[in-house]
């Protein structure tokens, strides 16, 4: 069951006080270790600079970035890992998105659909809602 | 610490009781989402306290999402853990 890809999706906080490319690096950082790790990004939505309801290590605004990946079981443990190490990375959380996660997700982008009016940042992830089947490995 | 109930007031008693009903499943939701921060805010106090659901009537299935899904935003800090205004 460890190998079989899932579909995850994990928010970080960048510390804001860096500047745009700094942050971009460190997003890109965090992408290379999901492909290094065997996953592929399927999104990346970055919400950009916001206050934080409480301050983490004396910070009180973080740029927050979400992403969604594919990616096998085992490629979690290295990937939180360096979101640990990373010194720059305040907070992050990874959650599996489930089938109710990803179907709740599909019937919003179909009402949004319906209007032309799309947010441009998220790309189209159509390929994402099918099932992908769990490859099994021994 | 033990803390007794209230007796209810009059006033409260007379008042007709209306039937609460889950917002969730009225709006047919079948995944409450932890980045919804604006949504999430209503289901807790000023304080940040997760607010039950007699109060708000939320069925045990959402309350359970819910729940989940208001710590997964505390601890994004897209929530308090405890409110500015009493700290």
């Amino acid at each position: 069951m460890d190998n079989a890809q899932q579909i995850y999706e994990s928010t970080f906080i960048i510390n804001a006080s860096l500047d745009d490319a700094q942050v971009e690096a460190v997003i890109a950082r965090v992408s290379d270790a999901i492909v290094k790790n065997g996953g592929a990004v399927t999104a990346l939505n970055k919400w950009g600079r916001k206050r934080l309801a409480y301050s983490i290590n004396k910070k009180t605004n973080g740029f927050y970035v979400n992403v969604e990946f594919t990616a096998p079981g085992t490629a979690l443990a290295p990937l939180e890992r360096s979101f640990q190490l990373d010194e720059m990375i305040l907070r992050y959380l990874t959650i599996v998105l489930n089938r109710k996660a990803l179907a709740s997700r599909a019937k919003a982008q179909a009402a949004a659909a319906a209007p032309p009016a799309e947010t441009p940042q998220i790309p189209a992830r159509e390929p994402l809602f099918k099932e992908t089947p769990a490859e099994k490995k021994p | 610490m033990i803390t007794t109930r209230k007796p209810r007031r009059e006033k409260d008693s007379q008042m007709p009781r209306k039937k609460r009903t889950c917002r969730f499943c009225d709006a047919k939701e079948i995944y409450i989402d932890y980045k919804d921060e604006k949504r999430l805010q209503r289901f807790v106090t000023e304080q940040g306290k997760i607010i039950p659901k007699r109060i708000t009537g939320t069925c045990a299935k959402h309350q359970r999402q819910l729940v989940q899904a208001i710590k997964r935003a505390r601890h994004l800090a897209l929530l308090p853990f405890v409110s500015d205004t009493i700290r």
